[in-house]
Formats: C-alpha cells, sequence, structure tokens
C-alpha cells in the first residue's frame, strides 16, 4: 500500500463527463470539452479575456507547449530566466540558437545535403528514410523548436507525397530549400519557392502543362490550398487562366535533372486576366516566350498582396498554434500582421502566440507525429535508429511526407480523436525492454535508471514523470491512478517504466 | 482495491467479458468454425431484415466515364483521342465489354460481369453531388456530410443514420468502423464508431502478464475526462476484447473466393470476416485512393484501368464470398467526390469534373442494369459546356438504400433538407 489516494477512481456514471478532482489551475479538463465543443459548433463565441488566476509559470508552460514538440528542464529554466516576450522573441530569431548538436548527429545521412542530380544515383527508400530520420531527430533534438514546428506546418501547408513519382527522389530538396529555408521568412518567399519546386510541380503535373492543353492541377491547389482557400472568391475562369501563366514551369533534364525549368517552347505566351470583375483584376500581358516566366511570377504576386491569402494563411496559421476554436478577432489580428505586401511570417507566429491568446486558448490534440516525438525530447532517450519508430508512425497513419492528397496531414481534434491505441502502444512499447535487453521501439531506448535515480517513493516518482513529460501539471487525478499502478509493486523497474508508458498513453499528455 | 479483481469488474463492466461468459456463447464456440469470436451469436442479420452497409469512397475524383464507358456516344471518343476505351466490337483487344448497347464496363471490370449478370450490381450513371465545386476536399466533405455547404453539419451521413437506428444487435459494442487510421467524415457522429485500419491488429503492446493491468488503468484514466476521448477511448478497449476472439488471419472466405492481397482486397475480406462473426458492426467505410488521374490515365490499358481492376477484384471477391453463400445480407455502395471532364488534357489525363458513376451491390438491389436518366455528352448537352451533367442526386440512391435496406426512415436527418427522389434501386 502506499500514500496515494485511490478515492477519485470510483467510477460512477455521473463523473464521467464532469471529472473530478479539477487540475491544479482548473484549465485543462474543463477547457476540453469546451475545445471539443466549440470545434463541432459553427457558433463561435469571443474568447475571455485572459484569465487573472493563470499564474506566470503556467502561462511559460503553455508558450513552451504551443513552441515545441515537448518539455525539457533547460527550455522551462530558459523561459523562466527570459520571460515570456523575451522567449518568444528567442525562438523567432532561430538563426541565432545554437543548434550544432543535432545537425552534427545528422552528419551520416547525406542525401539531406546532396544536389538533385546525384540524388538520382540514389535509392528513394534510402532518400525518404533519411529525411525522414532527420524530421524526427530535428523535432526531438532540435533547439530551434518553434523553428521545427513551423517546419512541420509547411510542410502540411505545401504538402508533398514522397512515394510519388520525382519526389521520391527530391522532396528532400523541398524540404531543405523551400520548407526549411523560408520557414520563419515571408510568404511571397516561401511560395514563389514552393512554385520553383521541381517536387512541387511533379506532384500537381504542372510539368507536363502546356500551351496546347494545360493540366489545372497545380493551378486550382495553388488558389485553393496555398494561398486564397476555397471560398476564396476565384472562379473556374481563374483555374484555367493561372494555369496558362504556369505553362512551361517544369523540371529539368540532363544537367539539369531534378532542377526547376522554364521551357519558353511550351509556354503560353497570349495575354491572360485574373480576377476579372473584382478589384484584384489584373492584366497579365502578351509576352515574348523567354519574357514568359515573368506571367506566373505575375499570378504569385497578386496572389500574395490578395486579402483573402491573407486571412486563409492567418487562419491556417492561428489554428496551428491555437486551435480550431480560435476566435476571429485572434485571426483578424494575424492577418493584420501579414501586412499588405510579402506576408511577414514571424510576425504572424507573435500575433498568434500573444499573452492573451495563449492563456485563454482551449488545449490542443497532438497529432500522433507530436505525440510519439515527445517523450524522446522529454525523457533520457538515446536514439540509434528510427526505422522502427518510422513504422509506429505509419501504424497511427502520421508518417511524414506520407499524405498521399496535396492538403496535408489534418488538423482537427475530429480526424485524430477516433484512434488512440497507437498512442497506448507507443508509450507502451517505449519503456518495454525484452528479457534479453532489447528495447520494444528498437533503436530507441529510455535511460528509466538515470530518469528515476534516487527517487524512492511513489510520490517522487510521479513528480518526476509530471515534471518532465507536463511541465509540472499532471492533473492529480492521473497522478494517482499512475500512482496506484506504480504501488502494486514498487521497486520494479518493470512496473516503474509502465508506469511511464502509462503516462505516455494518458489523456492529458494527448493534449497541448 | 484497484487490481486484481476489480479489473476484471471494470473489463467486463465496459461489456464484452458479460457477452462472452455467458452459457450461449460457449456451446456457440464449441461449434463453431476456429476464426469466428467465441461470443454469443446474433441473430440471423438476414431475418432482420436489415443490411450490413458497406461505404466505399474513392478518393479523388474517379473518371466514371472509364468505370462505365458510354460507348454509344461518339462525343466521348471525340473528346478523348488518346484516353477512350474503345468500343465492345472494335478490334482493339483492351475494348469495352458490353453491359446493355449503350454502355460497357472498362477491361478492369471484367470480374464485376458476375455479379451484375447475378443482378446484384447496379451502375448508376450521371449521378453525383448537384453542387458545383471542383475541389476535392470541399465536395468529398459535402458528400460525405450529405448536404453541401453547410458549415453547421459536422456529422457524416452514416453516422446519423446509426444514430437514428437502434443496434443490429442489442448492446453491441461496435457498430461502425472505418477502415481508416481517421474515421471518415462519412461515419462521424455514429455511436460505437472507431477507425481502425487493421482490423487483424488491434491489442495492447508491451508485457502481456500486465497486460490487464495496464488496460484497466488506461480504462480508468479515461474514465476522468470528457468526449471526444472518452468515448473513443471506452470503445477501444470493448472493441480490442471482441476483436481479439475474432482470428481474421484464419478467415475461410466462401464460395472459393480469393481475395487479392493489396490493401483493397484485405479491407474487404476484414469486412466479411466481420460481417459474418455477426458481432453487431452494421457500417463499414473503406477508402479507396489514387483516382485524381490528370496525367497518363491510360485507356483499356494503363494506370487507371489497373487501379479500376483492384476495386472490381475485390468487390468481386467479395461478392463471391457473401452473395452466393448465406451470409449476412450486405448492401455496398461506391461513390466517389465528382467526375472527370469529358475532354482528355495535354497530359492523357482528365482534370476535375461534375457528373459521375456510382456502383451499387447488394442482396436485395435491383442490378444488371445502368440505371440513368442520360443527359448526352454532345455540344449543348454539358455541364458549364464541359463536363458530364448530374441527373440523378447521389442522395437519391443513398436514401433509398437507408430507408429500404437499413430499415431508417428518419431521411430528413440523415440528408437534411433535401427530399429524395426514389429511383428504384432495392427490389
Amino acid at each position: 500500500m502506499n500514500d496515494t489516494t485511490p478515492a477519485v477512481l470510483t467510477n460512477t456514471p455521473g463523473s464521467k463527463r464532469s471529472p473530478s478532482p479539477v487540475p491544479r489551475r482548473g484549465l485543462l479538463f474543463g477547457a476540453l470539452s469546451s475545445a471539443f465543443a466549440a470545434a463541432t459548433v459553427a457558433a463561435r463565441a469571443e474568447p475571455p479575456e485572459i484569465a487573472a488566476d493563470v499564474d506566470p509559470s503556467s502561462l511559460l508552460n503553455r508558450l513552451i507547449a504551443r513552441t515545441s514538440f515537448g518539455f525539457t528542464d533547460a527550455e522551462r529554466t530558459r523561459a523562466a530566466q527570459l520571460g515570456y516576450a523575451g522567449y518568444l522573441e528567442y525562438q523567432l530569431n532561430f538563426a541565432a540558437i545554437n543548434d550544432s548538436a543535432v545537425e552534427s548527429s545528422l552528419s551520416a545521412l547525406t542525401t539531406l545535403t546532396m544536389a538533385p542530380l546525384d540524388l538520382y544515383n540514389v535509392q528513394p527508400a534510402t532518400i525518404s528514410n533519411q529525411l525522414t530520420e532527420a524530421t524526427i531527430r530535428r523535432a526531438a533534438f532540435s533547439n530551434r523548436q518553434l523553428f521545427q514546428r513551423m517546419v512541420e506546418f509547411w510542410t502540411d501547408h505545401l504538402n508533398i507525397d514522397i512515394t510519388t513519382d520525382q519526389s521520391r527522389y527530391i522532396k528532400t530538396v523541398d524540404d531543405r530549400v523551400v520548407i526549411r529555408g523560408n520557414a520563419l521568412g515571408t510568404f511571397r518567399a516561401i511560395l514563389t519557392a514552393s512554385a520553383h519546386s521541381p517536387a512541387m510541380l511533379n506532384y500537381l503535373d504542372n510539368d507536363a502543362s502546356t500551351r496546347i492543353s494545360p493540366n489545372e492541377n497545380y493551378a486550382r491547389e495553388l488558389l485553393e490550398l496555398h494561398t486564397m482557400g476555397s471560398d476564396g472568391g476565384y472562379t473556374q475562369q481563374d483555374v484555367e487562366q493561372v494555369a496558362r501563366c504556369f505553362t512551361g514551369w517544369t523540371r529539368g533534364s540532363g544537367a539539369t535533372h531534378g532542377q526547376f525549368r522554364f521551357n519558353p517552347s511550351t509556354h503560353d505566351t497570349a495575354q491572360k486576366i485574373i480576377f476579372d470583375n473584382t478589384p484584384y483584376r489584373r492584366v497579365i500581358p502578351a509576352r515574348s516566350a523567354s519574357n514568359g516566366e515573368l506571367d506566373g511570377m505575375d499570378v504569385l504576386d497578386s496572389l500574395v498582396r490578395h486579402p483573402s491569402t491573407a486571412a486563409f494563411i492567418a487562419k491556417k496559421l492561428t489554428r496551428w498554434f491555437i486551435g480550431e476554436d480560435a476566435p476571429q478577432s485572434l485571426i483578424d489580428s494575424v492577418a493584420a500582421a501579414y501586412g499588405t505586401g510579402d506576408g511577414d511570417i514571424k510576425a504572424m507566429v507573435r500575433r498568434a502566440l500573444s499573452p492573451n491568446a495563449v492563456a485563454s486558448a482551449s488545449p490542443k490534440l497532438k497529432r500522433p507525429f507530436h505525440a510519439f516525438v515527445g517523450p524522446l525530447r522529454s525523457l533520457p532517450t538515446v536514439v540509434n535508429s528510427t526505422s522502427t519508430l518510422r513504422s509506429l508512425l505509419d501504424a497511427a497513419g502520421h508518417r511524414p511526407f506520407y499524405w498521399g492528397p496535396p492538403d496535408g496531414y489534418p488538423d482537427t481534434i475530429t480526424y485524430w480523436s477516433g484512434f488512440l491505441l497507437p498512442r497506448w502502444n507507443f508509450g507502451a512499447s517505449l519503456l518495454f525492454v525484452s528479457n534479453g535487453g532489447n528495447p520494444g521501439i528498437s533503436g530507441i531506448m529510455v535511460d528509466v535508471s538515470t530518469f528515476l535515480d534516487g527517487l524512492d517513493t511513489v510520490d517522487a516518482m510521479l513528480t518526476q514523470i509530471s515534471d518532465a513529460l507536463f511541465g509540472g501539471e499532471m492533473p492529480p487525478a492521473e497522478k494517482a491512478r499512475i500512482g496506484n499502478y506504480l504501488a502494486v509493486s514498487f521497486g520494479s523497474q518493470i512496473r516503474q517504466r509502465e508506469a511511464i508508458g502509462l503516462a505516455i498513453g494518458s489523456p492529458s499528455f494527448q493534449w497541448y | 482495491m484497484i487490481h486484481g479483481c476489480p479489473e476484471y469488474l471494470a473489463l467486463s463492466r465496459r461489456g464484452f467479458l458479460r457477452v462472452a461468459g455467458s452459457g450461449a456463447a460457449l456451446a456457440a464456440a464449441a461449434s463453431a468454425p476456429a476464426w469466428l469470436p467465441r461470443v454469443a451469436l446474433a441473430k440471423d442479420y438476414r431475418s432482420g431484415q436489415r443490411d450490413v452497409l458497406i461505404s466505399v469512397f474513392l478518393r479523388g475524383a474517379s473518371d466514371g466515364l472509364s468505370m462505365c464507358v458510354p460507348w454509344g456516344e461518339a462525343a466521348y471518343y471525340a473528346a478523348r483521342p488518346t484516353t477512350a476505351i474503345a468500343r465492345p466490337d472494335s478490334t482493339n483487344p483492351d475494348r469495352a465489354i458490353n453491359l446493355d448497347g449503350f454502355f460497357g464496363f472498362p477491361p478492369g471490370f471484367a470480374p464485376l460481369i458476375p455479379a451484375y449478370q447475378d443482378g446484384n450490381l447496379l451502375v448508376v450513371h450521371a449521378t453525383g453531388s448537384t453542387d458545383s465545386s471542383r475541389s476535392h476536399f470541399d465536395a468529398q466533405r459535402f458528400m460525405e456530410v450529405g448536404k453541401a455547404n453547410d458549415a453547421t453539419l459536422g456529422t457524416g451521413w452514416l453516422g446519423r443514420h446509426l444514430q437514428t437506428t437502434s443496434p443490429l444487435v442489442p448492446g453491441s459494442t461496435l457498430r461502425g468502423v472505418g477502415i481508416a487510421t481517421g474515421l471518415q467524415k462519412t461515419l462521424v457522429g455514429g455511436p460505437q464508431t472507431l477507425p481502425i485500419p487493421n482490423l487483424d491488429n488491434f491489442g495492447l503492446t508491451g508485457s502481456t502478464s500486465s497486460r490487464i493491468d495496464r488496460l484497466s488503468a488506461i480504462g480508468d484514466l479515461y474514465d476522468l475526462v470528457p468526449d471526444p476521448l472518452h468515448s473513443t477511448a471506452q470503445n477501444a478497449i470493448d472493441t480490442m476484447a471482441l476483436l481479439d476472439q475474432i482470428e481474421f488471419a484464419n478467415y475461410v472466405p466462401q464460395g472459393g473466393a480469393v481475395y487479392p492481397t493489396f490493401s483493397t482486397g484485405v479491407a474487404f475480406e476484414s469486412a466479411a470476416a466481420l460481417i459474418r462473426a455477426q458481432v453487431g458492426v452494421e457500417a463499414i467505410a473503406i477508402d479507396v485512393t489514387g483516382w485524381d488521374t490528370h496525367a497518363t490515365q491510360g485507356s483499356g490499358v494503363g494506370s487507371l484501368n489497373n487501379l479500376m481492376s483492384q476495386l472490381a477484384q475485390s468487390l468481386a471477391a467479395f461478392h463471391r464470398d457473401m452473395f452466393a453463400t448465406t451470409a449476412p445480407s450486405v448492401t455496398v455502395v461506391v461513390t466517389s467526390e465528382f467526375g472527370r471532364r469529358l475532354a482528355e488534357n495535354g497530359t492523357q489525363g482528365t482534370d476535375h469534373g461534375h457528373g459521375n458513376c456510382m456502383l451499387v451491390m447488394g442482396h436485395q438491389i435491383d442490378g444488371g442494369r445502368v440505371l440513368r436518366n442520360w443527359p448526352g455528352l454532345a455540344a449543348g448537352q454539358l455541364y458549364e459546356n464541359r463536363d458530364l451533367e448530374v441527373t440523378i442526386d447521389y442522395r437519391d440512391i443513398l436514401a433509398e438504400v437507408v430507408q429500404a435496406r437499413l430499415g431508417n426512415n428518419n431521411l430528413s436527418t440523415i440528408f437534411p433538407g433535401f427530399t429524395p427522389t426514389i429511383r428504384g434501386v432495392t427490389l
């Protein structure tokens, strides 16, 4: 027996939807139900003003949670030193953060820096696996956590399925140049880079679109998914005009295999008009074929400046950080931070993560990648291989770069809340060790001896688990239940490991 | 008080041990095939006059003009110089298979001919949603929700069917299954409904000796929280126990059926095992991807025909397994968000269009024909001058199936704001 109380575990029917006791700051569980209700009902209430009772360290926790893949002692200490605004600026100014440790751990992944032409001499599986390993390691171990979360955002926004045709070889270049090169730059820059990405042009069939018969696939998704949104005010005629503007945007061959190429001979040189009969009407003049690339640049310029684009990007970015029930007033404010010129990504992120917004945000459901990478970051973990973890992500439906359609992995509670088993199994497998000493996820070992070293009570262990994985805010009721699990055979390292696995599978660990 | 016997009770509370421990179940287990679950056999599904429904969604907008070729239309051949499927009477070996003197199946659909000839397979043409969206994502959502442009409707039509009808098997812990990692919008809102990508692998990992203990802890932890995680966790725990008792790997199809080993075939085989187990599953959603054929779709041979062939092989195996034998009564509906443009593009593919075809297969479906109100493909007959018109709303078909085969009359809840025209798709 131990001194934790089992009282909260009586499961009377009436207690199921009114959990008790309420966590310390009264936020998590109460807000969970409102988060889902708000996400599933169109009408959304205005957010409450910043709660007066949100204590500063809890607010810092929430900032770290929203800007990272998981807590570490170092980040919590740094945030406490820098304060809310200072820590946010520190993460936004990512280039100044020393990240040499994680980057040097990637040195064996030679395809990450390989030129396009050389990639075509490598097996696609090798390229894909190396990019996935780098993505996992950077998410787990990079000090530039906000940057990595923005990489995740843009990877979905400008989705390319790495199993398709040319992407098998050159998605890694898109990741390097388009996504990581511009994740906290300007929207104009990332959109323009994407439009010149041979992997994207191939994925959406623009590389074969010609004057004779333009292919609308890229043009439509450029308008619908990349910039204005499906209700952004464009027409089928606009899709056709934009497709004509981008004829000739293709990829090279021979020495320029895998690189962007504008082919004047397949470009439609005639005049086009986009957004006709709207205030954003633009005539794209007839041009010589050799100047034809300017057509697409004109389109991109119009799209970057269109207010529907600012609104669409702002809404998606705000929901990324704050959640599906992000208030329209906040989205409008983020859209204002986009500006009227190039789309200032840092300014938008800064606005979306303002203290009031974070303080009043409902908890957001982690997607499997987030839930799986976090514990590697928060627990003392040695990662030698990510191949089994990659398979677990696949089974959970969230392997990086494996989403087929161009809309990217969903970011909604409805989509991700149904399949909980992989989350429980991740916790169970991560902490499992066979009789022979092999970890449940091969290549990844959690050092539980170090983690729980010197802790000789159930409560001390629970505090350690809560500090590492929950920023010290694990709900008392969950602590109590896991404490009971630990107490059954206290001192057994197998039991301790399983208790940590249960904490990773617990309801509150699924939210941030 | 937390471990030992109470854990048994905790699991029992959630439903399955109570069933598995009953005398009837033990008696049934003695004579049932090995792959069947050791649970009480439900009443014969067939006697209940209610079908199990399988909803198949072809993601990416399938080319209905290839799935059911209007070979009697000269305009079809004029618009598709490289992607048309040749007339049944042509000398091309990869030609269409004549159905009724006007329409034909592509070569890849040859496996479906027996189901068509048996009268179990109905093709509906020039159907779909009348909404004009050519966005995959909007159009899929609209179709799965059952209504276009209504942001207040967050649940799917099949989910609302489950909401508004009593369980096929009283006390069933699993009524709806999406064979997917994220629940298909079609099923959202359904009670006792989960996404399960692999029915044969739905159990807790880690040490087997502590498995019951850990499951009990997980159940208690999720008892503490509100929905959606509360319900999905309890459903998952119940379902783990349920599926653990069905040996999917040892499932023996009837009628000599052999399911293909690619994912669509596996999904149909799992669905068949689940339906035959009669554990109360009454709605299953299956996705088939890869239909967004903007480039090099081929004609009577090629990538689209291969994709159609995979679908047809899977449906045909299911038909052979479930229709010639004493299996529960089933209806399968196959839909896609919209069709593709009549004219091919410059990359031997087709861009986003409008009207499409649907497939409906069932014991009580009036099949063996192409149901249509054919608008034609000539100039002046096309939707927005470029696409096949929609002359039969997809909800006409679904509503009749819901009413006649699923026994649910709450059509105004399932398809709000829509008054279906009964087209006579059921017997």
